[in-house]
């Protein structure tokens, strides 16, 4: 490495010195976690059939077990984004874009995010939790001691579960709480007795929504869940990691893996969503 | 045939960043001085300039009070820590200081047991037993869960073999640990304390099955432990840590009648019961 450095042109050391400063810091930390544990994907000593079981039990931890809670919030969310888009929309006499703002908010927007915090609220935490007590009682350096690599063994099933579970759950999220909104809507209205006043069927909404959306909804809606699943799983696992044979860094680590979690998955968010600022432009100068 | 393990030189030091507020005079330096603390890196040595070689089948007691760094030198030979200078030499083979990791020691066919026994908590007593042979793939199903079964024979735990670890005592744990790392067949052994909480019965037990492992897989065997009498059942060289450093390997009965001032402390009621005072 030395010898390598010393050969360096002055550009050269400063990209040294840049990449070095890099992996110093906390993203850069995650990201070389992140490097790692794919590269330990193509390690040589991979039992396919373990793995599959680790990943299948990592998926149902991380994925199945939420279903319920997760079915609730998104049924009552998207009943409240449905009835107060109805309100407004047709207030200001915008009742055709239902199905837009229907995408834009459910799918495009909470689907993955709700997903995601969901995710790290229930299944980052509880993976920080245990790689910290696997640090703590020295099972981090057990499995180092007989050769087996703690990345390929317990993060990298962990990325696999974590990414397999947030997109079906993100996917079950946005059906639920278009359909069951819906369906709540429609009884809140009925039960108000409005339902000759109030046009929503389940034709016009199911309609105006595909009409609504785009080619580039579908390719979102499997990268963002991927990307929010990276972020959680990776920095659940780097603070768990990092939790280093102390008891008192255990309730630090699990608060970090959640709120952190946060940060970067909206962080992540926005910066995905400049790829529709990117769309918006190049629609804007067909239109001129 | 060459040494199972050879350590010239070892240095190793821990550093602490101390935070110290800076002294001032008056007020205001003190406040700035507060607000402006200077964090100092101290380093602390606790291992200079270890010498220490281990023949094939021969196995050392590591021995010394508690705080020395008995453990610290398991974890460094197990590659758990990274010295600060040293040359380590692993069956004849040197091993440079960037590769010195665990998994590159693991390798090597060297095995850990860990003070507290280390099962994985998830899995258990024979998932943890096959969890390494799983891993390195040694061998088909069937192979691999006669082994295990061995081991477990061998360590008599096969009683637990369904169990999850939480569920054992530690002298239980202790055993499934060392079950554990002898399924690897590795060639050198390292022993944290294995008899530490253990009632006489439970140790009894243990040492004929260290011992077995000696006689019949030629595994070499370092023990690090404060139960100084085992040297003596083992038929074992004992070395101690003193001073940071390692003090040259002689027998039990050597140590017994040594005039050094802390082998005397150490081994004083051993001598009393042994009514040699």
């Amino acid at each position: 490495m030395q010898d390598n450095k010393s050969t360096l042109s002055f550009i050269g050391k400063f990209f040294n010195w840049l990449g070095e400063s890099f992996l110093k810091t906390t993203p850069g930390k995650l990201f070389s976690l992140f490097v790692q544990t794919i590269l330990s994907f193509f390690s040589e000593n991979r039992n396919l059939r373990t793995d599959f079981r680790n990943v299948v039990l990592q998926t149902f931890f991380t994925g199945v077990e939420i279903f319920p809670i997760l079915f609730i919030v998104a049924s009552l969310f998207g009943t409240v984004v449905i009835v107060e888009t109805m309100s407004i929309m047709s207030k200001v006499g915008f009742a055709n874009v239902i199905g837009n703002v229907l995408a834009v908010i459910i799918v495009r927007e909470l689907g993955p995010i709700f997903t995601a915090f969901l995710i790290a609220g229930r299944s980052g935490s509880a993976l920080a939790t245990m790689l910290g007590n696997m640090q703590i009682n020295s099972e981090i350096d057990a499995l180092s001691s007989m050769g087996i690599s703690p990345i390929r063994y317990l993060v990298m099933p962990s990325l696999l579960g974590g990414v397999v579970a947030v997109f079906i759950m993100s996917v079950c999220f946005c059906i639920s709480s278009l359909g069951m909104g819906f369906l709540i809507s429609k009884f809140f209205v009925m039960i108000l007795g409005q339902a000759a006043n109030v046009q929503l069927t389940w034709h016009y909404l199911f309609n105006s929504l595909v009409n609504a959306l785009t080619y580039t909804d579908f390719i979102m809606m499997v990268i963002k869940p991927c990307v929010f699943a990276i972020i959680i799983v990776i920095n659940a696992c780097y603070q768990g990691l990092r939790v280093e044979r102390d008891f008192r860094n255990l309730p630090k680590a699990t608060s970090r893996s959640v709120i952190y979690s946060f940060l970067y998955i909206v962080i992540a968010d926005a910066l995905l969503s400049v790829f529709y600022i990117f769309q918006y432009m190049g629609e804007l100068s067909k239109i001129i | 045939m060459a040494e199972v393990l050879r350590i010239e030189n070892l240095n190793f030091s821990v550093y602490e960043t101390l935070r110290q507020a800076s002294a001032g005079k008056n007020v205001i330096s003190k406040i700035f001085g507060n607000l402006f603390r200077f964090s100092t890196l101290s380093s602390r040595h606790i291992l200079e300039n270890i010498n220490l070689s281990l023949n094939p089948g021969e196995t050392l007691c590591i021995g010394g009070p508690s705080g020395q760094g008995k453990s610290l030198l398991l974890r460094l030979i197990a590659g758990l820590e990274k010295p600060d200078s040293g040359n380590f030499f692993y069956f004849g083979e040197y091993l440079p200081k960037e590769k010195h990791s665990a998994l590159e020691i693991a390798l090597r066919q060297v095995g850990l047991v860990l003070q507290n026994g280390a099962l994985i908590s998830n899995l258990t007593v024979r998932d943890n037993v096959a969890l390494p042979l799983r891993y390195h793939r040694r061998g088909t199903e069937k192979e691999i869960s006669e082994k295990v079964n061995m081991a477990l024979d061998l360590m008599r735990v096969s009683s637990v073999a369904t169990n999850f670890p939480h569920t054992l005592s530690a002298g239980m744990l202790k055993r499934v640990a060392i079950a554990r790392s002898w399924v690897m067949d590795p060639k050198l052994l390292l022993l944290d304390e294995p008899t530490a909480g253990l009632d006489n019965y439970n140790r009894r037990n243990l040492l004929p099955l260290i011992d077995n492992m000696r006689s019949l897989f030629q595994t070499s065997i370092i023990i690090v432990t404060h139960d100084l009498r085992m040297a003596d059942e083992l038929d074992a060289n004992l070395i101690f840590l003193h001073n940071k450093t390692l003090t040259e390997p002689h027998s039990f009965d050597y140590w017994l009648h040594s005039k050094e001032v802390f082998a005397v402390q150490l081994f004083r009621d051993l001598q009393k019961r042994d009514g040699l005072y």
